[in-house]
């Protein structure tokens, strides 16, 4: 029922013409340019969209921030003006990928500190093994399907301090 | 002594993931930020709605402007002109009132003014030039420029009578001097 709905009411939306009217694209530069272009507009965030690049988004504000990535580029500006002429208008937001400065290290140097950290406590907690223990862990580990190794219980000082306390 | 250290490490690290999430979550997350206010309008040069002679801004300059992006597709557009051409018509001794066809077929845009009203002018963006130097992210968004040409800010979506009336009112007032303005004065 929800889905007819909602098909209905895009079906008159769209007959109703609420929607942008598509226009083309600018003319792509030339390649060596236009690759410059693609670049720069995967690095920027579409003002209208979810998290979609400017270079990924249908959508026409994404393509009208596209035409002006090829006006700025045509008219020789470097990479980092073009950048900074979004930052200027839109904020950090408009950048995919944060800047790495100042607070931006923070999400940069994160997961990276995090995986140190949880190696680091894993290393501590693998203590070396007692040499007994590592003689019978070779003896066993060749065949792990075959019964049970031969009990070594009485090996075990801490088995040992359990049957002491029962006996008490 | 080393008993205590794994606790503060998670603390530390339960801390800093809190820190992170409320800056996260403090902020509209579908809130564009706008970072225009209090720098000059950028110039345009536009063709008006049903031609005529190109409108620079550069005409405009010496009255206070109310400038609204718009477009026939957009649903709240339609709710909101009506407040607009109220204030057209009772404030345009004020400020001058310009609206911006955005992403629209000027076919369109003339339609939706003769049946919901055309008191103030209208402009064609082509091809979105001027609505990306303002930094419009969608419509409808209202922006309030004063007499000098600086843009005092904007507003996003559909404005209501009352805050246009301020809003206006604000633009006739002196613009609050800026710290770094303030300092050089003294």
């Amino acid at each position: 029922m929800n889905a007819v709905l909602v098909s209905l009411t895009l079906a008159l939306s769209l007959a109703t013409g609420q929607f942008a009217p598509q226009q083309a694209a600018s003319d792509p530069l030339a390649p060596a340019r236009e690759a410059r272009v693609q670049v720069l507009a995967k690095k920027l965030r579409c003002a209208v969209c979810q998290g979609l690049s400017v270079a990924d988004s249908p959508s026409s504000m994404a393509r009208a921030q596209l035409d002006k990535v090829r006006e700025l580029v045509s008219a020789g500006k470097t990479d980092e003006e073009i950048v900074d002429y979004f930052v200027a208008r839109y904020g950090e937001w408009v950048l995919l990928e944060p800047r790495a400065e100042g607070f931006n290290w923070f999400v940069w140097l994160g997961p990276v500190v995090l995986v140190l950290g949880g190696l680091f406590v894993i290393l501590r907690q693998r203590q070396p093994l007692p040499e007994g223990a590592v003689a019978t862990e070779a003896a066993a580990a060749p065949s792990p399907s075959s019964p049970p190794a031969p009990s070594t219980d009485d090996a075990d000082p801490y088995l040992q301090a359990v049957r002491r306390e029962l006996e008490r | 002594m080393k008993r205590w250290r794994i606790p503060a490490a998670f603390a530390v690290v339960a801390a800093a993931l809190l820190f992170v999430l409320f800056k996260g979550f403090g902020r509209d997350p579908h809130e564009v930020p706008f970072m225009l206010k209090g720098s000059p309008a950028p110039a345009f040069v536009l063709k008006p709605l049903g031609g005529g002679q190109d409108v620079k801004l550069s005409d405009l300059q010496g009255r206070p402007m109310v400038l609204n992006f718009w477009a026939s597709w957009c649903g709240p557009c339609k709710y909101e002109h009506p407040v607009l051409e109220w204030g057209a018509r009772e404030m345009g001794s004020q400020a001058v009132f310009m609206g911006v066809v955005f992403e629209d077929t000027e076919d369109n845009a003339l339609d939706f003014l003769r049946r919901m009203g055309a008191s103030f002018p209208q402009l064609m963006d082509e091809r979105s030039r001027m609505a990306v130097d303002y930094g419009v992210a969608g419509v409808p968004e209202t922006y309030f420029i004063d007499a000098q040409g600086t843009i005092r800010g904007k507003h996003v979506g559909p404005i209501d009578p009352q805050t246009l009336a301020a809003r206006v009112k604000e633009l006739s007032q002196p613009a609050p001097a800026s710290t770094a303005e303030a300092a050089r004065q003294r």
